[in-house]
This record gives C-alpha cells, structure tokens and sequence, in this order.
C-alpha cells in the first residue's frame, strides 16, 4: 500500500467476466456434485433394502417426467413451493427466518375466499385479480404481526411465526364453520365443512390442455405466475433499494445503520413482501385444484418452501428449478409404491439427503471461490490482511477440535 | 532488555531455512531465512502483506512450505499440521481470538485437551491458577469469557497454549486490539515468560512497540527478508524506511489554512452514563482531536454526532442547523461524512461487491435510483470504478465482494465513498485502526486534505501520534466529560494528565 505511486490499476473487463464465469461453473458444479453425492447415499439405503438403485431411481424419472401428465403433475406441486420459497428467502436475505409462511399462507387462504365469495359481482379478469390480493393482503396482515413484534419489541421471528401458526390453523378453522360456511349443503350427501363452491368465473384456468396433460393434475397459470414473481423477486433483491438495503441489513446490520438504512424499516418491509408471497401459496389449490376452501386443505407447503429455498440455496431463480426437482421427487413417490419394494418414506429420506449435500457442498464450493478469488486478487497485501485472511481463506484451512467451536473465527490456536 | 537471554553465542531454538510459500500469483515468503533463539523477543514486522503471517502460519503447520527446511532444537522437523507444531512445543495467538463466548477462562483452556471423560473442574480450575500464578498472569479461572476485557481474553488464549506446554509463542499483531495500558500489561508479561524461557515471535507492523519489547527484529518486505537488526542499532525512521522501501514522513506538513466559522457545535451531550455533557466546536478548516484513553465515551460520541444513537439530553448543530436526534440519512444529507472506528461494523458489508458498497449511504440519491426505488446500476459501477481510482484502493475489480480487500484497502474505499460526498464535516473515529504505515501516511494526507479545502474534521483517536500529526486543537475525553483543551504543540504529559481525568483547569 505504501507504494502508492506505482499504482497497479484495477483490472476491469476480462477478469470480471472470468470471475462470474467461475462463479457460475463453480456454482453448476457444485450442484451437480450435491446430486451425485445425494444419489450415491440414496443408492445405499436402496441397495439395504434388496433393489437395484438404477431401478428405482428410473421408476421415480418414469412416474414423473416419464409423461405429459406426470410433468403437469410436478409443475403442479412445483407451483405453490415457488412462492411459499421466494417467501422464505426474501426475510431470510434480510437475515431473518420466516417460519411463518404456513400461518401465512393459511389466511391468505381465508381472506382469498370470502373475496372469491363477496366480490361476485367483478367481471372475470378483475374478480380473480381481487381474489389473488386479497391472498396477498392476508398472507401481509399476518406476516406483518411478526415484523412488528420484531422491530417494536425485538420478539424473535422464529418464535412468533411459530406460535401465529398455530393461531392461523384456528382462525382458518373458525372461518369456514361460521362466516364462510356454506349455505346449501347439498343435498343428501355428506360432505366436509366447507365453503360454498367458488362462482366458476373465478376458477384459474387449466393449461395443462394444451400440452395434453391431464385435467387432474390441475396445471395452471398460476405456474407462470411464479415464475414471472421469482424473476421480480430476483430484481427486488438484485436491482432495487429495497433489495440492496434489505442484503445490507442482513449481512452487517451495523454498516447499514451507518449508510442511513432503517433497520426497522427494511425488516417489516421485508416481511409485508414475504407474507405476500406467502399468501400466493394457497392460490393453486383453492383456486386451480379443489374451488372452495374445506377441512381437508393441503397443509405444510410453508415448511417444505424452507427445505426447497435452502435447496436453491435462497437464490430466486434456483428456487424455480429446486420447486420442480422437489416436484419430481414427491410425483416420483407414488410411482416408488407402484414399482418397488421400496417404502414411500424413502422419498422424505432421500429429500433430506439432498438438502443436506446441497448446503454442504455448496458451501465448500462457496469457500473455495472465495478463496480462489481472495489468492488471485493479486495484491498481497489482501492475501496477508488479517481480516479479509483469517476469515476467509483460513476457514478453509485445517480445523482441529477448537476451531469448530467457533468456526467463524478462522484458525485456532493450540 | 533489549539483550535479553538470547546472546549470540546460543543456539538457535528454531532455524527456517530458506523457506518459500507461493499462493498463485503471488510470491509471499521468498527463500526467508529466520532465527529464534531461546528467551528472546524476536520482533517479525513488515507491511501487510509482506508476508509474516504466512511464515509464522508455515512454521505453525497451517501451510506446506512449497520449498525451505524447518529445525527445531537441532533437528529437521516436519510440522504438517498446527498439531504437529503444538507437540513441537510451538503455539500460536491469532490476531482474532477463538474462544467460547459463555464458558469460563478454566473451560476454554482445557477445550480440546481435556484427559478423561468426566471433567474433574475444580482440579483443571486449580491448575489453571497454578499456571497463570506461576507466571504472574492476573485472570480469574472461573469467570465467563464474554465478561473478559480484550486485553484477558488474550491472556486466556496465551495462557492455552502455555497449558499444552509450549515453550514458542507466536503472536500474530497481539496489540492490534489492545488499549495502551493493556498493551503495556501485555509486554510486562511477555517479558516474564522470556525470563521463564520461553521464545516469543512477535508480529507487528507498530514501530514504536517493536522498538520497546523486541529483542531482535527482522524485517520483511514483498516475502524477502530485508534485514536483521536490534532495538540499540536502529531507529523508528529506519525501520520504517526498510519496511516501506522509502523514506516514510511521520509528521506530513500541515497546510495553512485560516479557521472559518464553526460548523460543528456540541453542547452538553449526554447519553446512557457514556457521555457525561460533552460540549466542543469545530471550526472549518480546523482538524479537533478528541484524545482519550478507549472506553472513556468515543465510540459513543462519534455514534452521537451521526446518529446512530440518540443523545439523551443536549444539542448538537451543524452550520447553525439542530440536528439533535436526527437519522443517519438526514445527518449525511446535511453534510455529514463519518469513518467509523469499525471498518467492519459500521462501515462496509463485507459480502457486498465493492460497487454496492461505494453507494451504500448514497442509495437514496436520485443520481443512484429512481424514485420507485430501482437502482441505476451503471452510475453506481461508474461511481465506484473512479473512487477505485482516485483513493488507488487494490482491486483486480469493482465486482469482487468487500471482503477480498487487504485492511488498507477497505479503508481507502470508506474514504474515498465517505468523501466523495464533499461533506462540511468529517468525523474520523479511529481512523488508522490496524492500518501498516504506508497506508497510516495515505489516511492522514486524505484527512489533511479535507481540512486544506475547509472543511471541519472531529479526528477521535487513542493513537496521541495520530492527534498530534492532524490536529489543530486538542481536546481530551475521560470518562464521557472534555477534560481539557491543548494547543497542537502541548506536551504529552500534559495531554495524558488530562486523558486520566486530570485537573480541569485548562478546560476553555
């Protein structure tokens, strides 16, 4: 540094493009490393219980993209785990643990549906259009109870969505045995308590016709959606204010403050977004799939978006492709009972698995490109900085008993 | 001292020979040649970047020597991993401590060597104490970790390896994060395990404690030892001069500039029993040091002044304006620009690209986003790529993250953001923190500069070198309350009666 005069000039254009060409190589690999590992530790526990691995691992491929209907069918599942991911990683971004999508997204469904029952009288386009914000407002109300116990009281995110969770279950339970109860049983048969079946106009259409996918795998825009709000989330956090504030907050809460960010602020910001999100979940199955809102809802999407947000490794278009892989998994199961002897809980173990060997190996691939970057960053005064040194590059190094305590500090004395 | 046990006559404890460490591009430790002797300080100073942590981390086992031979005691040896170096008698203290925050001084000793199963805590306690006594080390075994001062959580980490019998210690830039008085605590104890026998290397870059603890010093600069001299045979201006390649200024001339009118007023501040009714004035074209002994209410000041904290009685004004209780954005929108004392707390987000962080504070300017709230990312990029430039912050490019820059650098780049903005005042709270000497010269011709274009700067700083290069005026902080007010030429003894809390005679 004290030879300032020589100055090395900060090399723009080729080493940039090279840098994010490694990256993303780097990234491609690491995935691809993640699924062979998980699929060699899955094949272990196949081999254990007598099959051929390559067996059941093409009847899970076959009962999923093995056919027009069964790839309707994962995009299906794959579409309300889109949003119920986007949800989680935007607070997580910001540095905080939504676990409330599941509450979230329960009264969203709620508010949805008296919309889709009250507002009859909107002519189609603007009805469901409506009925998509009123998921939204509801998913926001009860996202933002969270955000404002955090920021007014410093009550931890985890602990309240926890509990509003639970009170959404009640509240969705009491909305549809009292205000949104249906009219007319009909008559003679005995059905769940429900709603009143939603005015045709507001059914979100199939598209799964025009691919030739079956009517019951209830494919619909709503897929589309998604991804169009994945690629807006990924500008949100990329491209805006918000985003760049929100990455600040979560990464050094305190350099933030210093630039004039409003901690407080960005964090209910952030959870108004994530409970937006979180309210488009329920979308696809009142909306797409069953037409009303009964006992008998699809629960635990809001937990599953934090497996597959940690599976796209919170990164809004890697959460597209780790929705459908999830998507692939779970169609695969049924096709696990129909052609193996393999139990169907081995889909759950083999889930796990490769969550874990995602976030393992992408972290190691993380360290080793960032310490690749650090060692080529030339000068070497920044290989030498104790900072940018010690916690970077070192915690790649050795690690004995100690240093795993706190790993974070780099290296350890003996 | 400075010819403590280690005469020429005995023979070295440990010799590396001829050691060289390549990391790609970059040549760290060339053909180093090193002797430690038994007893003896042995002072490794150097740039950052010159490569003494890479070579005390080889000799540590952290990493392979690509060529060179290690002896210890007389013989070959072959240290593979900081395992193999600790059976070797040799331990290591990071710059950055590696304790567990809530278990005690005795737990976080006995961490990764405990020998049976059932931890008998009273008996590891006693030895503790046996051992901190033996070398006259103050720290209380059963005390929690987080409740230690930085200055015992150092001692805990000294006194670890000395529980597993190391009889070589490495400390790598241990007063980086030392108060004065921890420091001079810290020498008198290194000096007590010299006279026990044991052989310090002692890595730092802060001429002045190498000068007054080092037994022998050897030089590095660019991975290539430049020399080997002693405390008697040398000079704080030649031992920089080696160091750096070029003579190195340690007073830079301060230009001329006549005061103007106060930009910055104070008046009685207090906050939570940290500031205790502080008043000053800075004028502009006028540099105000704020000396003090750490801990005495600087942070808290300068946090006051930008807003990060809310005063809880007092006023503060800038050009004549209340800014009292005022946000951050509003104080920085007024003319405020602050370099904190943490470069890493409160000034970079270190998983950020260099370019996000040169607007970070600036976002909201409609030159950088929309009023919808999108960025504009080529301003931002050029933005960033000219203050790269101009403040000649090493980079290979804009789009690498904070983190990958060298201490100096990073600084720079606070600068050269913080300044940019063509503020009215400038708050430097510690400004030099950690910095080598090359890029201690380049902050304070920054800061001197701000003061020849008129601008006011409150320059906080424990370092009274530091005060005395910049500051126009004086004053001294002890305790939250200005506790006198000095000439720029006053003697250090006067100053540090007034940093103790002093007579307030002098007080304007």
């Amino acid at each position: 540094m004290a030879a300032a005069g020589s100055a090395i000039a900060p090399a723009a254009g080729s080493g940039v493009r090279s840098d994010r060409l490694e990256r993303f190589v780097g990234q491609a690999l690491a995935l691809l490393l993640s699924m062979v590992i998980a699929l060699a530790l899955g094949s272990i526990l196949i081999v254990g219980y007598g099959e051929n691995p390559i067996e059941v691992y093409s009847a899970i491929l076959d009962g999923s993209v093995g056919s027009v209907d069964g790839i309707g069918y994962v995009l299906s599942i794959a579409t309300p785990l889109i949003f119920s991911a986007l949800a989680v990683a935007v607070c997580f971004k910001g540095g905080m643990f939504n676990i409330g999508v599941e509450g979230q997204y329960f009264v969203g469904m709620v508010t949805a549906s008296w919309a889709a029952l009250e507002l009859d009288f909107l002519p189609a386009p603007l009805f469901v259009l409506a009925v998509l914000v009123a998921g939204m407002l509801g998913g926001m109300a009860w996202a933002a109870i969270a955000g404002i116990l955090k920021v007014k009281t410093g009550a931890h995110e985890v602990v309240t969505t926890i509990m509003l969770n639970g009170i959404a279950i009640s509240l969705l339970a009491w909305a549809i045995n009292f205000p949104l109860k249906f009219a007319n049983a009909p008559p003679g048969q005995n059905v769940d308590l429900r709603t009143d079946v939603f005015s045709d106009k507001v059914r979100v259409g199939d598209i799964g016709q025009y691919f030739g996918v079956t009517p019951g795998a209830h494919l619909s825009w709503l897929l589309f959606v998604a991804i169009g709000t994945a690629m807006l989330v990924w500008f949100l956090l990329r491209r805006t204010r918000v985003g760049f504030e929100a990455r600040a907050v979560g990464s050094s809460p305190g350099s933030a403050k210093a630039g004039g960010v409003s901690i407080g602020a960005t964090q209910i910001r952030l959870f108004l977004i994530s409970g937006a999100l979180a309210g488009m979940v329920g979308m696809q199955q009142i909306l797409a799939d069953k037409g009303y809102l009964g006992a008998a809802y699809i629960t635990l999407l809001g937990f599953t978006g934090i497996a597959v947000a940690f599976l796209g490794q919170n990164n809004p278009i890697g959460i597209i492709f780790a929705a459908i892989l999830w998507g692939i998994l779970s169609r695969g199961e049924v096709a696990l009972q129909i052609g193996t002897d393999v139990p169907r809980e081995f889909i759950i173990i083999l889930q796990g698995i490769l969550i874990l060997s995602v976030v393992i190996t992408y972290q190691i691939a993380k360290r080793r490109l960032a310490a690749r970057q650090l060692q080529r960053s030339g000068a070497a005064g920044a290989l030498e900085d104790s900072t940018a040194f010690d916690e970077r590059l070192e915690s790649t190094g050795s690690q004995d008993a100690e240093e795993a305590a706190r790993p974070s500090d780099g290296g350890g004395p003996g | 001292m400075n010819d403590g046990a280690g005469g020429v006559s005995s023979p070295p404890l440990v010799t590396l020979e001829r050691i060289t460490k390549r990391f790609p591009g970059v040549l760290a430790n060339d053909a180093v040649d090193l002797e430690l002797r038994t007893g003896e300080v042995h002072a490794l100073i150097g740039e950052n970047g010159a490569g003494k942590s890479t070579l005390m981390r080889v000799l540590y086992g952290m990493y392979p020597a690509d060529e060179g031979r290690i002896f210890v005691r007389g013989g070959a040896a072959k240290i593979g991993s900081p395992r193999d170096a600790i059976a070797l008698g040799i331990g290591m203290v990071h710059q950055h401590f590696v304790l567990v925050d809530p278990f005690t001084v005795t737990e976080n000793i006995i961490l990764g060597d405990e020998n049976e199963a059932v931890l008998d805590m009273s008996e590891a306690q006693r030895r503790v104490s046996e051992l901190a006594d033996s070398y006259g080390f103050q720290v209380d075994p059963g005390k929690p970790v987080e409740e230690l001062s930085v200055g015992e959580e150092q001692r805990v980490e000294i006194l670890k390896a000395l529980y597993r019998g190391v009889e070589i210690l490495i400390l790598d830039e241990p007063t980086a994060v030392l108060t004065p008085g921890e420091t001079k605590e810290l020498f008198g104890n290194l000096r007590k395990l010299c006279d026990a026998g044991k052989s310090i290397v002692f890595i730092s870059h802060k001429l002045d404690e190498v000068l007054e603890i080092a037994d022998r010093i050897t030089v590095l600069r660019r991975g290539k030892v430049v020399g080997e001299t002693r405390p008697s045979e040398t000079s704080k201006a030649k031992l920089a001069e080696m160091m750096v390649g070029r003579p190195v200024l340690f007073r830079l001339e301060k230009p001329q500039v006549a005061f103007g009118d106060p930009v910055l007023r104070v008046e009685e501040l207090t906050s939570e029993g940290k500031l205790n009714g502080v008043s000053l004035e800075v004028r502009s074209g006028e540099i105000l040091g704020v000396a003090g002994v750490e801990g005495n209410g600087q942070r808290e000041l300068a946090e006051a002044l930008i807003g990060l904290r809310q005063p809880a009685s007092g006023t503060i004004s800038l050009d004549g304006r209340d800014i009292t209780g005022r946000s951050v954005q509003d104080i920085r929108n007024a003319g405020v620009a602050y370099i904190p004392e943490d470069r890493h707390e409160q000034g970079l987000v270190l998983d950020m690209t260099l370019w996000e962080n040169a607007v970070l504070g600036r976002h909201d300017d409609r030159e950088f986003s929309s009023g919808l709230g999108v960025l504009f990312i080529r301003k931002i990029k050029e933005l960033a790529s000219r203050l790269v430039k101009l403040f000649d912050v090493r980079t290979r490019s804009i789009e690498v993250n904070a983190s990958t820059l060298s201490g100096g650098n990073q600084q720079k780049l606070i600068l050269a953001r913080e300044l940019e903005t063509d503020p009215k005042l400038l708050i430097a709270s510690q400004p030099t923190r950690g910095l080598d000497v090359g890029a201690i010269e380049f902050v304070w011709k920054q800061i001197l500069e701000q003061k020849a274009a008129g601008r006011a700067v409150l320059l906080i700083s424990a370092e009274l070198d530091e005060i005395y290069a910049l500051s126009d005026r004086i004053v001294t902080l002890y305790e939250g309350r200005i506790t006198g007010e000095f000439a720029p030429d006053a003697q250090p003894e006067e100053i540090g009666v007034g940093m103790l809390g002093g007579t307030e005679q002098e007080v304007a």
